[in-house]
């Protein structure tokens, strides 16, 4: 999952006006730091003013010559300027906050941090439980104490409200212990205690994840139904931080949760859509620009389908974006491309032309190595590999392709991206089958064309069109070597057999890749197979016109006698399969023709092949 | 399904960083070249020193796959420009593998390519 965090603002050549929203927010918070501060040190109250410089009439009554002292009763003098000044501060509330939003907003005080802490002289004497229920019952109000202990002779506890704690200071004086004597509490501005300092930390780094989308939104198909980001869930009344719907000098604050990275952009899209269809009754508008995202731009796809950028008219990345992850900067310029083709301005510039490099030269270039063996042996077998394989690619009955791979071996076919031509017109018989992550936008389509099984494998393979390669172009790289595995990849040109209705006989170029692991009897078993095809250029189509058809004499295998040539004829007439088959066939059952027609029936019908692929 | 498998989360991001990575500073690639015969800082000198100082690849296509050992087979085809050289097409085959939770190219095979494509 990812969370994402981004700002929306509209356009606004003045700059960003982040800082006003803010303050509003950090007001009260700011407020009640100082004051403890203030009463902790001694500061003069006009530094105090001077900090938060719009809460004028706030601090008058604070007395300057309060030193706090912890284990002192404070001075009654002081008390007096707190009741004013816990009153002064309630009166604050209500102005600035409308009675209707009075309860989100004490919540938020609350979750802010509005504490006090409730002291009892003496308290040492008392019993917890019986001093907090005494207490109570004198006490206007509910209250919920927390962190009560004892410190020498007192007793401390702290809670949450201003009000609660005007309305414990009420009952100082009103309470008498079981001597009939007066208990007093003693109520001061203080911090978090610091138990809920630390759960409020964690806390609140949920709470911006969250804050901003209703409960009930629980992923993006839920968007698509019609529940979603409505303007109104992110006003005053449920987030301080959003105020109102965007316009050139307001900027507004989506929060999105975590959702799976496919649907994230969706999300992203429909609240956009949302707050400016709203605004403007436009289905979207072109100056939308998004001032800072954060989010682990590593699960961001560039793949996905969901987001349309087109509305999308310029990008400002936040700062964050670009320092937190590890190579991310260099990264999320061309994620945010990727998204939003259409893109007029990122960062403050113009986004780098797309990158089609255009047309290539083919001349001048200084001749390539050859293929790149490591070694003898390795090139024999990989060349013998190489031979069997194609020879049996080509001859039309690629279901015998079976045995030479492995049970849960992969292969996966792409053609070449071309914006110009996204069909693929020319390469449309392998288009369907591509693999291409840039053309292919659905993930769950993407994952099944990696043919996974042997069988998927042979299908797949013997529905593509029939080819006759041509074995003197192959290059051939070793990519890795090891006892249990070899990897190596061969780039090389065929020619299409020209079948009427369905292949003109074109010419393409090839690089496939071959992750292979030794098989018992010499030769490779295949794990995967990945094949990329491309349209091969003129001059290169000449030369391929020499192709030949193999033909069964050049098969590698050694010269048979008589009899068995007797047995292939017979054993390729009754089955269908070509000559060379059918002596693959013979040869690898030893020659036992009962034996090779029992394997050739179970391997059909294990297989369930399709009917394409039996011989005919 | 939702998510895509994860060779492919990993191969295109792969793809991705390290194109990047060579087209703007290839003596950074240290991070992400390793192989077992020739070692980091050779391949990365190497790459240092191939005698361009500009270069721009775009890629045209790419594809991945999981192998049995828990590797990701990774293909990248696309075009490069080095300095003023005319647009070349290229083709390049990366093997991941997975080593104390990253993810890391072990072996790297780069052509040109012999025919031309659109």
């Amino acid at each position: 999952t990812i969370d994402v965090l981004f700002s929306i603002s509209g356009h606004n050549p003045e700059g960003d006006t982040t800082e006003r929203r803010p303050r509003r927010w950090g007001i009260y918070r700011r407020r009640y730091n100082n004051v403890s501060e203030q009463v902790s040190s001694g500061i003069h109250p006009s530094s105090h003013r001077q900090q938060d410089g719009d809460s004028a009439t706030s601090d008058a009554h604070m007395d300057t010559r309060v030193r706090y002292a912890p284990y002192a009763i404070p001075h009654c003098h002081w008390r007096g300027n707190f009741q004013e000044r816990v009153q002064t501060h309630i009166n604050k509330e209500r102005e600035q906050n409308p009675p209707e939003t009075k309860m989100e907003e004490k919540k938020q005080d609350e979750t802010s941090g509005n504490w006090f802490k409730i002291t009892i002289p003496f308290g040492i004497k008392y019993d917890e439980k019986w001093l907090l229920n005494l207490i109570q019952k004198q006490c206007s109000v509910p209250f919920t104490p927390v962190e009560f202990h004892y410190e020498k002779m007192q007793a401390h506890f702290f809670v949450e409200n201003a009000s609660i704690a005007f309305a414990l200071k009420n009952v100082g004086g009103k309470i008498c212990d079981k001597n009939n004597e007066k208990i007093s509490i003693f109520v001061i501005p203080s911090n978090a205690p610091q138990t809920v300092q630390k759960e409020l930390k964690s806390e609140k780094e949920d709470q911006i994840k969250v804050m901003q989308t209703p409960d009930q939104v629980k992923s993006a198909e839920e968007l698509d139904q019609g529940k979603g980001l409505e303007p109104e869930d992110m006003s005053a009344k449920r987030n301080p931080i959003c105020t109102t719907l965007p316009d050139n000098s307001t900027n507004v604050r989506l929060v999105v949760p975590s959702f799976t990275p496919d649907s994230a952009p969706k999300l992203i899209q429909h609240a956009l859509l949302r707050l400016y269809s709203r605004k403007h009754d436009i289905p979207s508008s072109p100056v939308l620009g998004v001032t800072s995202l954060e989010s682990d731009a590593g699960h961001w796809r560039r793949e996905s389908g969901h987001l349309d950028g087109s509305y999308l008219a310029e990008w400002r990345s936040g700062g964050l974006l670009a320092s937190t992850r590890q190579g991310c900067s260099a990264d999320s310029s061309s994620y945010i491309l990727e998204l939003f083709p259409k893109l007029l301005c990122l960062d403050g510039q113009e986004p780098p032309p797309p990158t089609n490099l255009g047309i290539e030269a083919h001349k001048n270039v200084p001749s390539c190595k050859g293929s790149f063996f490591g070694s003898d042996p390795l090139k024999s077998l990989v060349l013998q590999f190489l031979k069997q394989y194609y020879s049996i690619y080509d001859s039309g009955d690629r279901h015998c392709l079976l045995c030479t791979y492995h049970d849960k071996a992969c292969f996966s076919l792409t053609i070449p991206f071309n914006p110009n031509d996204p069909a693929q017109s020319t390469l449309f018989e392998y288009f369907k089958d591509n693999r291409n992550m840039k053309n292919r936008k659905d993930p769950n389509l993407h994952f099944q064309l990696l043919k996974h099984t042997k069988r998927d494998i042979t299908c797949t393979l013997c529905v593509l069109p029939k080819t006759q390669h041509d074995l003197s172009s192959f290059v051939v790289d070793m990519l890795f070597q090891s006892e249990r595995m070899l990897c190596f990849c061969v780039n090389g040109v065929f020619k299409e057999v020209e079948v009427e209705g369905r292949s003109q006989g074109s010419v393409r170029a090839f690089t496939r890749t071959f992750i292979t692991t030794p098989a018992s009897d010499s030769s490779l078993c295949i794990m995967n197979d990945e094949l990329f095809v491309r349209d091969a250029t003129p001059n290169t189509t000449q030369s391929v016109h020499s192709i030949e058809v193999p033909t069964p004499t050049t098969s590698s295998m050694t010269t048979l006698s008589q009899e068995q040539q007797e047995m292939v004829q017979v054993f390729s007439t009754k089955s269908g399969m070509s000559l060379q088959l059918s002596q693959k066939c013979l040869h690898d059952n030893h020659w036992d023709y009962t034996r090779a027609v029992q394997v050739l029936a179970l391997c059909k019908a294990k297989y369930k092949l399709s009917e394409e692929a039996l011989p005919q | 399904m939702g998510d895509k498998p994860i060779w492919e989360h990993i191969g295109s991001r792969f793809i991705q960083h390290y194109y990047q990575l060579f087209d703007n500073d290839r003596t950074q690639l240290g991070t992400v070249e390793r192989t077992a015969i020739q070692g980091k800082a050779a391949i990365v000198e190497k790459l240092s020193s191939l005698p361009f100082q500009k270069i721009q690849h775009s890629i045209t296509a790419q594809d991945h796959q999981p192998t049995p050992d828990s590797c990701i087979l990774s293909m990248a085809v696309g075009q490069l420009k080095a300095d003023e050289d005319p647009i070349m097409g290229f083709h390049q085959m990366f093997l991941l593998k997975n080593i104390s939770d990253a993810w890391v190219c072990t072996n790297d095979m780069f052509r040109l390519a012999l025919h031309n494509f659109r």
